[in-house]
């Protein structure tokens, strides 16, 4: 027994290290790559930008191409999102933004530093950060409880503790190919956020939120960070697949097209046939109820 | 007399009492002999309650059906060659798309009143097959079904089957996303049959999944085989209720022997005539009013896109829910996989109901050894165990129903998928098993309850002058009183002016021997 013990364990470690081996490469490569290339959650920026703009100190303040810019929030803001961060988010997220909780609570929580000001960002302005119920399986949307430029404000300081991307992105709709969004949206998207856009429960608690009133910002910045159980779309969706994504989903989801009368809440068979039984057979038999007799 | 004859009024004397239609119905009856099979038809009695018109609404939409199938058929390209959409729908512009997809899109924006035929369509579907269980139920609770009438409750089953099926290949035919997730399970449950499964499967679909054959076989399937069927079994179904005549509820004047009812014309016709543009003003309306399937939002069909929260129309719900409810047990030995998962939940369990819902009527025979002929119907509550039978699968079938909205029960109620999913599977087993006793229950009280059912009346409560209460009933409503005039018999031949005479006697309430 001891002996097929030792043996089994051995040859978990071989394996172990085995598998171990290329994610050294991956890191490595990542290590490497200092310039805005998204290849991790960490310094994760875009393969394909055009225009790199740097200060004086040579540090990143935008990137982007004539799809989607990415701009560093400001440093001028660095001081009061310090301040707003220890008020609202530091009891959790600990003082150093990296996850340790102060002393006294106690809870397992995510560190920040080095998650990109989108990915701060993001949380903030969805109203999902600072949480309601700090333990609940997936932090529900919200209404926002920090404004726009708190929450730009806030991510500064995060950013400050150790640049990292993926940048604050501006969408430029106008260039954006709604066709080509729509098919991108029924590959990559409609699988967790259906089809229509209205979201749906995922396995044990979790959720994709419906995408009927998120802002453009917002659709990019999932799209780029990959919030709670959504994947993080990086290599494989360039800018302007991304830009052509969102302008979809603020198009055609969010005032979707129903030229056949009442769109039913987009929830498609369920609604239907609740509609085509209730209103239909039922309505009918009404009428039959009123055409035929009744008495015995 | 030969001045007199070729007077405008001799020669409309000339025609008879009823005047040229007379004339020109006499000139037809002189050469086909039409007249005693039409009056045959036109003094058939229909027993009239209000829950014989439930099966009207399924042949009125069934003929719904047909007529905007025509105009859909007329504009739809059943053909899987990919072609590039040009047509107005801005978020398909320059995508790729097959045919079918094409031709269902532009049907919807670029033929005029496509849209709404479309529509029509699908909402018509809809309430055929719910108009198809609800008579079904009506038939099966009342104990229509019994002697002589079994091969019709036969037919009738086959009906709803078939209907079933034909729901399924017209929502398949648009081949957009959601109706190629539809047609992707369809394979798979083809697939696990043991044995034949993966032949069968590669048979009717021309190959592999998903293939450029299904659409043009299931065109030829839903558009004509299927159809044809269920027009000829529809004729069946209506020649055997003619042939065996009507049932009737128990009441005055109605006994084992006779049929009491309004004759076809003109009572009936009208009633029916009237209920068949109501049926079509209200699929009409959800058709104009109510969105219904609209696939453009969907996109084209391609095996590597899937949608979430994706539901088949509502009467192959019992068949999702049972596949999303049923535990993932499969087989794997011998070189051999089988696919319980969803062989038992997609294949059995529809064949057990839909066999229990054959065998029924002989079970019934067997069981409560009534081999008599039946022509009056029973009230549901006398008899409890039959109820509470077709109570307990329809909770069952109910709770499948349900369970096929798992996600959206779990996302709307912001319950955890998993639990929503466990309940399911909980309840599937226990509502029935609730349901079954509870409606015996409920059957066995009514009976033992003088008046159940009826409208209750008010008990006036009076003091007498040495102070002594006395609660009497008050009478009946007037409306619950039978007010039936005596049915006046349906007279064999014409004698002259006898037809005329009798029609404002009554009220219009006829009878028949059978």
């Amino acid at each position: 027994m001891i002996g097929s013990f030792f043996k089994r364990a051995a040859l978990l470690t071989i394996l172990g290290v085995a598998s171990a081996g290329p994610l050294v490469l991956f890191a490595q490569g990542a290590d490497a790559a200092k310039q805005p290339y998204q290849t991790g959650r960490i310094d994760s920026g875009t393969p394909n930008s055009t225009t790199v703009v740097k200060d004086s100190k040579g540090a990143v303040v935008s990137y982007g191409n004539s799809s989607i810019t990415y701009n560093a929030p400001p440093t001028s803001l660095i001081g009061l999102g310090r301040a707003l961060y220890m008020q609202n988010c530091a009891s959790c997220h600990g003082t150093e933004a990296n996850g340790v909780p102060a002393t006294g609570s106690s809870g397992s929580y995510p560190a920040l530093v080095g998650l990109g000001p989108a990915t701060v960002d993001f949380w903030i302005t969805s109203g999902r950060m600072p949480a309601a119920d700090p333990r609940a399986v997936q932090a529900m949307r919200h209404v926002q409880k920090l404004t726009d430029s708190q929450a730009l404000a806030i991510s500064s300081w995060v950013n400050s503790l150790a640049p990292s991307y993926p940048y604050i992105p501006t969408p430029n709709l106008a260039t954006a190919n709604v066709s080509n969004g729509a098919a991108l949206f029924a590959l990559n998207c409609a699988a967790c956020h259906t089809i229509e856009g209205d979201g749906d429960a995922l396995a044990s608690n979790t959720y994709a939120p419906s995408l009927r009133n998120i802002p453009a910002v917002q659709v990019v910045e999932a799209i780029r960070t990959g919030p709670a159980n959504m994947p993080r779309f990086t290599g494989n969706l360039s800018d302007s697949q991304v830009n052509d994504i969102v302008k979809y989903v603020t198009t055609e989801i969010q005032h979707p097209n129903n030229p056949g009368g009442l769109g039913l809440g987009g929830l498609g068979p369920v609604a239907e046939g609740f509609i085509g039984l209730a209103l239909g057979v039922g309505g009918l038999a009404l009428f039959g109820f009123w055409v035929g007799e009744r008495d015995e | 007399m030969s001045e007199t004859l070729n007077t405008k009024r001799a020669k409309k004397l000339a025609k008879g009492p009823f005047g040229g239609v007379g004339h020109a119905l006499n000139e037809i009856d002189d050469r086909l002999g039409a007249a005693k099979g039409g009056r045959t038809f036109l003094d058939k009695i229909f027993p009239d309650h209000w829950s014989f018109m439930l099966g009207e609404i399924a042949l009125y939409s069934f003929v719904i059906l047909l007529v905007t199938g025509i105009f859909l058929a007329l504009y739809y390209i059943p053909s899987t060659a990919i072609v590039t959409y040009h047509g107005t729908y801005m978020p398909l512009y320059g995508q790729k798309m097959t045919e079918a997809y094409a031709s269902s899109v532009n049907l919807s924006f670029a033929v005029r009143g496509g849209l709404l035929m479309r529509q029509m369509h699908h909402w018509a579907c809809d309430i055929f097959v719910g108009a198809l269980v609800v008579h079904m139920a009506r038939v099966f609770f009342t104990g229509a079904f019994r002697k002589p009438r079994e091969l019709n409750w036969t037919i009738g089953t086959t009906l709803m089957t078939l209907a079933i099926v034909n729901g399924f290949l017209g929502y398949s035919l648009p081949d957009d996303l959601v109706s190629g997730t539809g047609i992707r399970i369809a394979y798979s449950i083809l697939l696990s049959l043991p044995v034949v499964g993966s032949y069968l499967a590669f048979w009717i679909f021309g190959g592999n999944f998903p293939g450029t054959m299904v659409i043009p076989r299931f065109f030829v399937l839903h558009e004509f085989i299927v159809p044809l069927l269920i027009l000829g079994l529809v004729g069946a179904h209506l020649a055997l209720l003619v042939r065996q005549k009507h049932t009737q509820f128990p009441g005055p004047g109605k006994t084992e022997e006779n049929v009491v009812g309004t004759p076809m014309f003109p009572v009936f016709m009208a009633k029916t005539t009237g209920f068949l543009l109501i049926v079509g003003g209200v699929t009409a309306a959800l058709g104009a009013f109510a969105q219904i399937n609209p696939i453009w939002q969907f996109g084209q069909y391609h095996a590597s896109n899937i949608s979430y929260a994706v539901q088949p129309d509502w009467y192959m719900g019992f068949l999702d829910g049972a596949l999303r409810i049923w535990p993932s047990w499969t087989f794997h030995s011998f070189g051999h996989t089988i696919a319980f998962e969803t062989l038992v939940p997609a294949l059995i369990l529809p064949g057990l109901v839909f066999n229990l819902a054959y065998a029924w009527p002989a079970l019934e025979r067997k069981f409560t050894g009534d081999n008599a002929i039946h022509h009056l119907l029973d009230r549901p509550s006398d008899r409890a165990v039959r109820t509470s039978v077709g109570v307990a699968t329809l909770s069952f079938l109910m709770m499948l129903f349900i369970a096929s909205s798992t996600d959206v029960i779990a996302n709307f109620f912001h319950i955890s998928l998993n639990t929503v999913l466990w309940a399911m599977r909980i309840l599937v087993v226990l509502v029935p098993l609730i349901a079954y006793p509870l409606s015996y229950k409920i059957c066995k009280e009514m009976q033992s309850f003088k008046g159940a059912g009826k409208r209750k009346t008010t008990n006036v409560v009076t003091r007498t002058a040495e102070g002594e209460y006395v609660a009497t009933a008050s009478p009946r409503y007037v409306d619950d009183v039978p007010s039936h005039l005596a049915p006046i018999p349906v007279p064999k031949f014409i004698t002259e002016l006898d037809s005329v005479k009798n029609v404002d006697e009554g009220n219009g309430t006829r009878v028949v021997d059978r």
